[in-house]
């Protein structure tokens, strides 16, 4: 079912939530309306031509009248995003990708790594969850998740407990989720599934992060090394996979 | 100098506009189709198709410039004989002609391909793609040899019911006289041209960014190039020239077709704007009055 669409949209908001992290809020019942937690859209940085291509950024949450993006300014694209203003009309392509599969009435345990989290609130939002695990280099990386129970972790300590995610997940929150959402850097949710015991990784999904060409499957930029061999595409098959589909030493091999 | 007519008859087809999208850029066009994007496009040029299935390189398979894109996909395709039985009865509704993109390591590869591919009605011609490797002749790109060109030409005529293009490589050789030998062997059309070998390193590490070194640059930058080869080759050629590359207007599609291309591609555009084939036609309508 094809129900993305390239809308002109108007932004409502704009703010810095954390340093050099933005949250974006767009107006468009058309993107809104149709959205599913874990999708993306492909946000034109800038009018004109450069740069070439656009940036995919995963929806975070629904709003009354649209949606808002949360992302941090890691180059140009980015850097351009961040000066959007209340008003300013911005082309933005959407929603793209498989999200997560939210299909049957299941209890979900999320876990994030750094920006990785910057699109829980929308699967918070619409399902229930048991717990949200949230890692960070510190109390400044820390992703605001609204839910009933979070637990935060940072690696310096400034916030919540000392360490990694990892330390954090037990069998007794596995064994009350019937499903699991993982998404962070590719060596974190690596260290996540070698940590979940065997019994419980059909429960896994995880949101995986590309660089992208287009967004709608055409150029096969994207492609995420599966296991077995071969590849499957980031923007059209994902983001979102079950954890088994994907081939973590060539992913890391990557270097994104 | 009148301005020159948007729709034309090119292959013995009717066209609604000059705007090609170049391979690479829109599969073989079922999902611009989907999103709506195939109004003004003149015809749909497919990702490169080879005999066996390829899977591609291993990523990062992308890298964007300051002022453009360098991509390294390594012709990711299924395959000739998946593309026949699944594909294109899959885009044989396409409201615009589909010209099939074929690659090979070797020159028989490229006949075996259109042998294959032959079998089905969906497509009006092929786009023959001479700047891979000729990995049976010691890995150096066919299209820097205007003898290999000729050789590559003259097979897939010997082989092909319909008419092709040669897409000619910018990297190495003469691109002129490689235009003639194509002609020679038989090609009705010449691609000018493939992208620009680029390159990223990262400083820290002193490597590529790219695993495969070496990349096929594109950008709107690459326009005067891209005028300069057009302008070239179709003073020296008779067949059609298809320009490709340094498209984000509709005034760039008309500076080429004034450089001598008969059809224009537009390619990383696509990537910004899905819809650029209707934006580039409606652009061009402005500028020149016509309806």
């Amino acid at each position: 079912m094809q129900t993305a669409g390239d809308y002109v949209c108007t932004v409502l908001s704009s703010r810095q939530v954390l340093p050099g992290v933005f949250s974006v809020e767009f107006e468009s019942p058309e993107i809104s309306s149709v959205a599913l937690p874990g999708q993306f859209v492909q946000v034109e940085p800038s009018p004109g031509v450069f740069p070439v291509t656009r940036r995919p950024v995963t929806i975070n949450r629904l709003t009354e009248s649209g949606f808002e993006l949360l992302f941090d300014v890691v180059g140009r694209g980015t850097q351009l995003m961040a000066r959007f203003l209340p008003g300013d009309m911005v082309r933005v392509m959407g929603p793209l990708g498989k999200g997560w599969d939210v299909d049957q009435d299941k209890t979900w345990l999320l876990i994030g790594g750094g920006l990785g989290a910057a699109g829980f609130q929308f699967l918070v939002d619409s399902v229930r969850s048991s717990g949200v695990i949230i890692g960070a280099s510190g109390a400044d990386r820390v992703i605001p998740v609204q839910a009933q129970t979070v637990h935060i972790v940072t690696e310096d300590g400034s916030r919540g407990s000392r360490g990694l995610v990892t330390a954090l997940i037990s069998e007794e929150l596995l064994a009350r989720a019937d499903s699991i959402a993982v998404c962070g850097p590719v060596a974190m949710m690596e260290a996540v599934w070698n940590t979940i015991p065997e019994a419980h990784r059909s429960k896994v999904q995880v949101s995986t992060e590309s660089r992208m060409g287009c967004g709608w499957g055409v150029c096969d930029g994207c492609s995420i090394p599966v296991s077995g061999g071969g590849y499957r595409k980031c923007c059209v098959e994902g983001p979102v996979f079950p954890g088994d589909t994907i081939d973590w030493k060539r992913w890391k091999e990557a270097g994104l | 100098m009148s301005s020159p007519s948007l729709t034309r008859k090119f292959w013995g087809t009717e066209f609604v506009s000059p705007v090609m999208l170049a391979s690479g850029t829109s599969g073989f066009g079922e999902e611009l189709f989907k999103l709506g994007c195939l109004t003004g496009a003149g015809a749909v040029v497919s990702k490169a198709v080879t005999m066996k299935p390829r899977s591609g390189n291993p990523p990062p398979r992308l890298l964007e410039t300051p002022f453009g894109l360098l991509n390294s996909i390594g012709l990711a395709n299924p395959g000739a004989r998946y593309v026949l039985e699944n594909i294109l009865p899959a885009v044989s509704n396409l409201p615009c002609p589909l010209v099939i993109n074929v690659a090979g390591e070797s020159v028989q590869e490229f006949a075996d391909v259109v042998s294959v591919l032959k079998e089905s009605g969906v497509h009006i011609g092929y786009e023959i793609n001479v700047s891979c490797p000729n990995v049976a002749e010691g890995g150096a790109a066919f299209g820097v040899d205007p003898e290999v060109v000729f050789r590559v030409s003259e097979a897939v005529s010997q082989v092909a019911d319909r008419p092709f293009s040669v897409k000619l490589t910018p990297n190495g050789g003469d691109m002129v006289q490689a235009a003639v030998a194509a002609q020679q062997g038989g090609a009705s059309a010449v691609t000018v041209c493939n992208t620009f070998l680029g390159m990223m390193i990262d400083w820290k590490t002193g490597k590529s960014v790219i695993k495969r070194k070496v990349a096929g640059y594109t950008s709107p930058a690459l326009l005067p190039l891209v005028v300069a080869r057009v302008w070239q080759v179709s003073n020296a050629v008779s067949v059609p020239v298809i320009s490709s590359g340094g498209v984000s207007c509709g005034q760039d599609v008309l500076q080429l077709l004034a450089a001598g291309a008969e059809m224009v591609q537009v390619g990383t555009r696509l990537m910004r704007r899905p819809c650029a084939a209707g934006e580039l036609l409606d652009e061009m309508k402005k500028l020149t009055g016509e309806q």
